[in-house]
């Protein structure tokens, strides 16, 4: 191998792009020219400087929580769309055959939405808490009126929305109220109160129960988060944290006993 | 595809790839802002597409946010500034060895040098050096042929050795202060 030969695998002997032959050729080039050692030295000096960790560029340090939130949001969003477009498709049969298929049509969609693994309405909404509980952790969103005082935090919300959410006093209970804020959830404004158990935070959502009240306490796991759920007879109940979910419950327990 | 299997799918395969997009995008737009932006809507437009991912994921995801980055550059800035195919190459004389070693171990340099690197070579160099793609990762990513990936390596660590081997105070100096707009990564 001569020079210029050896100038055009250089590159490629450097970058691993070589088979075990053409390697040795160029090594055994590189031993005999000190021109080209000298190329190759130059090589690994500007390696060295690329592969410089602190060259490698650094998101913010919530940066992945924010993609975690918009994928899940994504998520949820096309789990609803393929559950509506399930029902466009159905709706599309007219009257008689809407009638006649109603009675088979629960129970086909019903296996076809299982089957098809989408979501149902409460696991979208257990996405949704889930997607809010990440928003509210991003710098400045946790809280529009921070204070642990029940008596500042339950007027805030007057006013802002159409019926009155409950904010009990739980921090004897050791979880001490941190503050609250509007979001959106189920198409509809939402109160969200937060408190907080040693450094985690709990976010609970409620809103107006119009449908079937269910007291006891649901609970599931999203994305490392424990979601729980109940209706009242006045309220929907939504909390979400990434506490463990042994204490989580304790906590529905007492805030569903005020 | 079941949507939660999906997400876990996805969590699974693309989600450890988010430093090496960051790292893409903030390097082809030479800014935090714009390449956090690049990478959330490249991750949106690859949850869309996950379906259609056939082996590799990093390539893959990385393909995605290098063509966000440049959507974005061309909505938000004039392409004709990110455009590089007629640059010219530098022309210095061929740098002292002695000099070369010394100088391109200044981060500082090496960070501006590849700031100001034509788009196409800053583009190869990260994808080679620091994410460690084969030159047929590369292509697929980039969407070239084989031996015009070898060509841009090949031209970008020519030009930057004659960046970093330059003196400091010769007419490189403004070059690097016009190009370095960008600020520093981080």
């Amino acid at each position: 191998m001569n020079c210029d030969e050896s100038r055009i695998y250089l590159a490629a002997y450097f970058d691993n792009e070589l088979d075990v032959a053409e390697c040795l050729r160029v090594q055994q080039h590189l031993a005999e020219c000190a021109d080209c050692r000298r190329l190759q030295q130059e090589h690994a000096t500007l390696q060295t400087a690329l592969r410089d960790s602190e060259l490698y560029a650094q998101p913010s340090a919530d940066f992945a929580k924010r993609i975690q939130a918009s994928v899940l949001q994504a998520a949820v969003d096309e789990s609803r769309r393929e559950r509506e477009s399930w029902w466009a498709r159905f709706g599309g049969f007219g009257w008689v055959a809407a009638t006649v298929a109603l009675a088979v049509l629960a129970i086909v969609v019903g296996t076809l939405v299982l089957n098809r693994g989408s979501l149902s309405p409460n696991q979208l909404l257990a996405g949704a808490v889930v997607a809010g509980h990440i928003r509210s952790l991003q710098p400045g969103h946790l809280v529009d009126v921070p204070s642990s005082d029940h008596h500042t935090v339950k007027p805030w919300f007057q006013g802002k929305l159409d019926f009155s959410p409950p904010v009990p006093e739980l921090s004897a209970a050791g979880f001490p109220l941190v503050g609250g804020r509007l979001d959106y959830m189920d198409g509809r404004q939402v109160a969200a109160v937060v408190y907080s158990h040693r450094l985690h935070q709990i976010n609970v959502f409620l809103w107006p129960n119009h449908g079937s009240v269910d007291e006891s306490i649901r609970s599931d796991e999203v994305q490392g988060y424990q979601v729980l759920h109940w209706s009242s007879a006045e309220m929907n109940y939504w909390v979400v944290s990434d506490l463990n979910r042994a204490e989580l419950v304790e906590f529905a327990q007492f805030l569903r006993s005020q | 595809m079941r949507s939660q299997e999906k997400l876990r799918r996805f969590e699974e395969q693309i989600s450890p790839h988010l430093r090496s997009a960051y790292n893409l995008a903030r390097w082809v737009t030479r800014s935090h802002e714009d390449a956090e932006d690049v990478v959330q809507e490249a991750f949106l437009r690859a949850f869309a597409a996950f379906d259609s991912l056939r082996g590799d994921a990093k390539p893959w995801l990385l393909a995605i946010v290098r063509n966000t980055s440049f959507d974005w550059l061309k909505r938000n800035r004039n392409l004709a500034a990110v455009g590089y195919d007629d640059a010219p190459d530098p022309a210095e004389p061929s740098p002292d060895p002695e000099e070369s070693l010394v100088i391109a171990r200044d981060r500082e340099k090496v960070r501006q040098a590849l700031e100001q690197l034509p788009g196409e070579f800053r583009e190869a160099l990260v994808l080679r050096e620091m994410e460690g793609l084969s030159y047929k990762e590369i292509a697929s990513a980039v969407g070239v042929p084989l031996g015009t990936v070898m060509s841009r390596l090949s031209r970008g660590r020519d030009w930057l050795k004659r960046i970093l081997s330059a003196p400091a105070t010769a007419k490189h100096g403004e070059a690097a202060a016009k190009g370095g707009e960008g600020g520093s990564a981080r």
